[in-house]
C-alpha cells in the first residue's frame, strides 16, 4: 500500500518536473523572447469579435497571447478595476458610480469606441408580424401590448424575451426603446419578461415559439429569426437593420460598442487597440457589426 | 369444514379427524433437498408438536403448510399437502387464500410497527371484514389472555409491549383472521421461562378451538404441550424426513423407533 | 502500552477536532453570508425588501416573487417525484427480480450523474416546446418545465434514500404480512411502506433541499421572469427562482453595493430555508426513535 503511494507521489513529481522543463521549451520554438500576454473580458455581445480580433493579431504576432471571456459588460468592468484583466468589453457605457469606484480603487479608465452594433428586435418566422414603430417596441415590452392581434398579427399572447440584467444590451434597450430615450421615463421591462441566461437562449426561443418577441445585436441573429423593420413614428420610414442603415444613421436603434482600460494604454496593448481601429475593423464587418467610418 | 379427509396413518388415531397431511412431500432449496418423502397427519383440534435436530428440516415441514416457503425463491415443492380435501399446491389455489386460512405465529415477535389495536384490526381490514371490529379487537386479545394487560393502552404502539405480550399479540393477531389451523415456529424460544409457561398455557386453552401445529427444539415443552408428536431427522445427505409420529406419551415412554429413542434420551442432537 | 494510549489520544483529538471544523466551517459560511447580506436591511427599507418587485438595476429589491418562485418549482417537484420515486424504490427493493435490480440501480445512480447544464439543455430543446404544445402555455419556459426537469434531477436521490429506508424495514413484518393472508401489495403499502415512512420522508425532505439549491437547469428552463407567481395558473407562466437570480447577477454587481448585499441576502433566505427543511427531516427521525417506532 505504501510502496503504491511512494510509486504514485514519484510519476507526480517527475511528471510536474517534466511539465516544468517543457514549459520554457515551447516558446523557445517562436522566434522572440517570452510570451506577452493579455487579458481581454466582458460584454457577451462583443465576444465573438473580441475572439475573431484576437486570433487574427496572434497569427500575425506570435509573441503575444490573448485570453477572452464573456460574463457582461458589468462583469468585465469589474474585473478591469480589480485590475484581473487588461481591457473589458463593454456594450455600454460605463456608469457614473463604476467609474467613481474605479477611481477611489486608484484607476481611471479610458475608453475606446472599437465597433458599432445594430439591436435588432426579431420574432419567429411564422410571425406575421414585419415592422413595428418604436412606441409600439416600447408599449409591447412595458407590458401595455400583450397580444400579438393588437399589432396586426394573430390572436396570440406576447411572449417577451431579454438578456439578464447584467447585460449591457439590457441597460441599452431599455434607456432607448421602452423609454424612448427620455430621462425622465420611469417605464420598465414587464415583469413578465423572461430574462434568458444567454443570446442562444433568445434565439432557441424565438426559432421554437411562434408567441416570442426578442432583441440581441445584430451579429447574433441567424437566419432563422425574422428581424423587424422599426420606425422612430409612425409616419416614419421601416428601416432594416445593416451596415448601410446603421452608417447613414437611417435605422434608430444603434450603439457603439467599448473596450475599457485603466490608464492610457502602453506597449503591446497599446498596438493591439490601434490594429482594432484599423485592420481589425475588416472582421467587424464579417460578423455582422458595423466597423467604424 | 367437511372433515371427510382420510388419514392414513401407521398407527391407529383415535378420534380420527384430520386438518392438514402431507403426502410424499418433498421440498427442495435449489439442488438441495431440505425434505425427503414425508407422510404427516395433523389431527384436528390437537397440539401437534414436530421436534429434531437442528437443520432437520422442522421449519420447512411447517412453513410448506401454508405455502410460506415459496417466499424463498429458489424453493420448489413435490408431492401433496392436503387440506379440505384438495391439495393447496395445485395450480388453481391462491397461497393467499390458504394463509387466510392457516394463520403463522413466527419465533421472534413480529408485532407492526402500529399501534396494539390496529395490529388486530389489520389483518380484518385487509380480508374485509364487515362486523365490529372494536368487538372483533376485544375477543382476540381476550382469547390470547392479553386484554386485560392492555385494555387501557390499545392506541399504543405495540412495540411498547415485553416480549411476552408481543407474541401473545401476535397470536391473538392470527386469531383474528379466524384460521383453522394456527402454525407455530418455535414459538417461546424468544421468551423467559415464565413468558413461556404463559404461551403454553394458552395453546392448552386455544386447542379446544383451534389446531396447532407447533416447531420446538425444547422436549420437555412438546412433553408438556403437545398431543401428538413428529419426530423428524436428516439422513447422510441432511435431507430431512419423518422417523415416527404418534401421541406424545407414546412417543416420549415407549418410541417405536431407536433413533428416536436415542433422541429423546438425550444421546444426540 | 503508554505509547498506544498515547496514540489513541492523539486519534480521538483528530477526529474531534474534524468533527468540529465541519460544523465550524458550515459556521463561518453562515457568518460570511451575514456579513455580506444583512447591510441591505440598512440601504433598503424593509417593505421593499420584502416587496412585489424585482428591478435590482432601478433600486427594487423585492425578494417575495424570487422565494415564492424557488417554493412552487421545488415543492411541485417533489410532488410529482415522491410517488413516482417511491414507486421505483418499491419495485427494485420489493418487486423486481435479482437481474433486473442489477440493472436498474446502476442506471439510477448514473442518473444522478448527469450535470445540470446537460438536463438544462435537454429542457430549453426538449421539454420546454413539449410543455407549450401539450400544456397551450404562450411559452415553454415555464415553472412547471422547471419542477420537470426539478423532478428528473430529486428522483436519484428519493429513490436511493426510499429504497435504504425500505431495506432497513425488518422481513418479519414481511413474513407477518403475508401468513396473515395479506397480498404482496397490501403487505408492501400497508405495513413496508408506513414502516419506512420516516425514511421515505427523510427522503422527500433531502430531495427537497438538492432540488431548491439546483441553479443552473432551473435557470435554462423557467424563464427567469420575476413576477408573483400567484394566479391559480402560475405553475403554467414563467418564474423566477432565488439561485437563477444569484447566480445570474453576482457576476455583474459591483462589490459593496446595495445589489451585491440584497444577493447575498437570497442566500441568507436560501440557507435558512436549506437548513428549515434538514431540520424537519432530522425531527421525523428523531421523533420516531422517541417513540420506539424504528425497527
Amino acid at each position: 500500500m505504501s510502496r503504491k503511494l511512494v510509486t504514485l507521489y514519484t510519476l507526480l513529481i517527475v511528471a510536474c518536473a517534466a511539465m516544468a522543463c517543457a514549459e520554457p521549451g515551447s516558446t523557445t520554438g517562436a522566434d522572440s523572447g517570452p510570451l506577452r500576454a493579455i487579458e481581454n473580458k466582458g460584454s457577451d455581445t462583443l465576444v465573438n469579435l473580441a475572439l475573431a480580433w484576437a486570433e487574427a493579431y496572434m497569427n500575425l504576432h506570435r509573441e503575444i497571447s490573448i485570453s477572452v471571456t464573456g460574463g457582461g459588460s458589468g462583469t468585465g468592468i469589474a474585473a478591469m478595476m480589480n485590475g484581473t484583466v487588461d481591457i473589458a468589453n463593454a456594450s455600454r457605457e460605463m456608469k457614473a458610480e463604476e467609474v467613481a469606484a474605479a477611481e477611489a480603487n486608484g484607476i481611471s479608465p479610458v475608453e475606446h469606441i472599437v465597433a458599432r452594433d445594430a439591436i435588432a428586435v426579431v420574432v419567429n418566422p411564422s410571425n406575421p408580424v414585419d415592422r413595428l414603430t418604436l412606441s409600439q417596441v416600447s408599449a409591447i415590452y412595458s407590458g401595455q401590448l400583450t397580444n400579438w392581434s393588437q399589432l396586426g398579427g394573430e390572436d396570440r399572447p406576447i411572449v417577451l424575451l431579454s438578456r439578464e440584467s447584467n447585460s449591457g444590451t439590457y441597460v441599452y434597450f431599455l434607456e432607448n426603446v421602452i423609454r424612448l430615450g427620455r430621462s425622465e421615463s420611469q417605464l420598465l421591462f414587464s415583469p413578465d419578461t423572461l430574462l434568458m441566461p444567454s443570446s442562444e437562449g433568445i434565439s432557441v426561443e424565438v426559432r421554437q415559439n411562434p408567441n416570442a418577441i426578442g432583441y440581441d445585436g445584430l451579429g447574433y441573429v441567424t437566419a432563422d429569426q425574422k428581424v423587424i423593420a422599426l420606425a422612430v413614428d409612425a409616419g416614419m420610414p421601416y428601416v432594416l437593420p445593416s451596415v448601410a442603415t446603421v452608417n447613414d444613421g437611417s435605422y434608430p436603434v444603434s450603439r457603439p460598442l467599448f473596450m475599457y482600460t485603466a490608464g492610457e494604454p502602453e506597449g503591446e496593448i497599446k498596438e493591439y487597440l490601434h490594429w482594432i481601429l484599423t485592420e481589425g475593423q475588416i472582421l467587424t464587418g464579417e460578423l455582422g457589426f458595423v466597423p467604424l467610418q | 369444514m367437511t372433515g371427510s379427509a382420510v388419514c392414513q396413518t401407521s398407527r391407529p388415531i383415535p378420534d380420527a379427524g384430520c386438518a392438514i397431511e402431507a403426502r410424499s412431500l418433498h421440498v427442495y432449496y435449489g439442488i438441495f433437498r431440505a425434505l425427503k418423502d414425508v407422510d404427516l397427519q395433523i389431527e384436528r383440534q390437537k397440539i401437534t408438536a414436530i421436534i429434531g435436530p437442528s437443520g432437520c428440516g422442522k421449519s420447512t415441514m411447517l412453513r410448506s403448510f401454508n405455502r410460506m416457503n415459496e417466499l424463498v425463491p429458489s424453493c420448489r415443492t413435490e408431492g401433496k399437502v392436503m387440506f379440505r380435501n384438495r391439495n393447496i399446491y395445485d395450480s388453481g389455489v391462491d397461497p393467499v387464500e390458504v394463509r387466510r386460512r392457516i394463520g403463522m405465529v413466527f419465533q421472534r415477535p413480529n408485532p407492526f410497527p402500529k399501534s396494539i389495536y390496529e395490529n388486530i384490526a389489520w389483518g380484518a381490514r385487509i380480508n374485509g371484514y364487515r362486523g365490529h371490529l372494536d368487538e372483533l379487537v376485544e375477543e382476540s386479545l381476550r382469547l390470547a389472555a392479553l386484554w386485560e394487560d392492555v385494555r387501557d393502552k390499545l392506541q399504543q404502539s405495540a412495540l411498547a409491549l415485553s416480549g411476552g405480550q408481543q407474541q401473545r399479540l401476535c397470536i391473538a393477531r392470527a386469531i383474528a383472521i379466524r384460521p383453522e389451523i394456527i402454525l407455530m415456529d418455535e414459538p417461546a424460544s424468544a421468551l423467559d421461562p415464565i413468558a413461556t409457561l404463559k404461551i403454553e398455557e394458552l395453546m392448552r386453552e386455544l386447542a379446544e378451538r383451534y389446531t396447532f401445529v407447533v416447531v420446538t427444539h425444547n422436549m420437555q415443552q412438546a412433553a408438556r404441550v403437545s398431543h401428538q408428536t413428529a419426530f423428524f431427522m436428516m439422513d447422510a445427505d441432511r435431507a430431512g424426513y419423518l422417523v415416527e409420529q404418534g401421541p406424545t406419551r407414546d412417543l416420549f415412554t415407549n418410541p417405536r423407533d431407536r433413533r428416536t429413542e436415542d433422541y429423546i434420551t438425550g444421546r444426540f442432537g | 502500552m503508554h505509547n498506544s494510549r498515547w496514540s489513541e489520544f492523539a486519534v480521538e483529538s483528530l477526529i474531534r477536532v474534524l468533527g468540529f471544523s465541519t460544523v465550524g466551517l458550515v459556521a463561518l459560511i453562515f457568518v460570511f453570508l451575514l456579513r455580506e447580506g444583512l447591510p441591505v436591511l440598512s440601504e433598503v427599507a424593509l417593505p421593499n425588501f420584502l416587496g412585489r418587485a424585482w428591478y435590482p438595476t432601478f433600486g427594487s429589491f423585492g425578494i417575495l416573487p424570487l422565494v415564492l418562485g424557488s417554493v412552487l418549482v421545488t415543492v411541485t417537484a417533489i410532488a410529482i417525484a415522491l410517488p413516482l420515486g417511491l414507486a421505483t424504490a418499491v419495485f427494485v427493493r420489493e418487486v423486481a427480480p435479482g437481474w433486473a435490480r442489477e440493472i436498474l440501480k446502476p442506471m439510477i445512480e448514473v442518473l444522478a450523474g448527469i450535470p445540470s447544464v446537460v438536463l438544462g439543455f435537454f429542457g430549453m430543446t426538449m421539454v420546454a416546446p413539449w410543455v407549450r404544445q401539450t400544456l397551450g402555455t404562450a411559452t415553454g419556459l415555464t415553472a412547471i418545465t422547471g419542477s420537470l426537469i426539478l423532478t428528473y434531477m430529486a428522483l436519484p436521490t428519493l429513490i436511493s434514500v426510499a429504497e435504504d429506508a425500505l431495506d432497513a424495514v425488518p422481513k418479519s413484518y414481511r413474513d407477518a404480512g403475508l401468513a396473515m393472508g395479506a397480498t404482496q401489495w397490501q403487505t408492501i403499502w400497508r405495513v413496508i411502506v408506513p414502516a419506512a415512512r420516516s425514511g421515505i420522508v427523510t427522503a422527500a425532505m433531502l430531495a427537497m433541499g438538492r432540488a431548491i439549491g439546483e441553479t443552473m437547469a432551473v435557470m435554462m428552463v423557467t424563464g427567469n421572469a420575476a413576477r408573483m407567481p400567484t394566479e391559480w395558473d402560475a405553475l403554467l407562466r414563467p418564474v423566477r427562482t432565488m439561485t437563477a437570480t444569484v447566480a445570474a447577477e453576482m457576476g455583474e454587481v459591483a462589490k459593496g453595493s446595495t445589489h451585491y448585499h440584497a444577493l447575498f441576502a437570497i442566500g441568507i433566505v436560501l440557507f435558512v430555508i436549506t437548513f428549515a427543511i434538514n431540520m424537519t427531516a432530522a425531527r421525523a427521525i428523531f421523533a420516531k426513535r422517541r417513540r420506539g417506532g424504528l425497527r
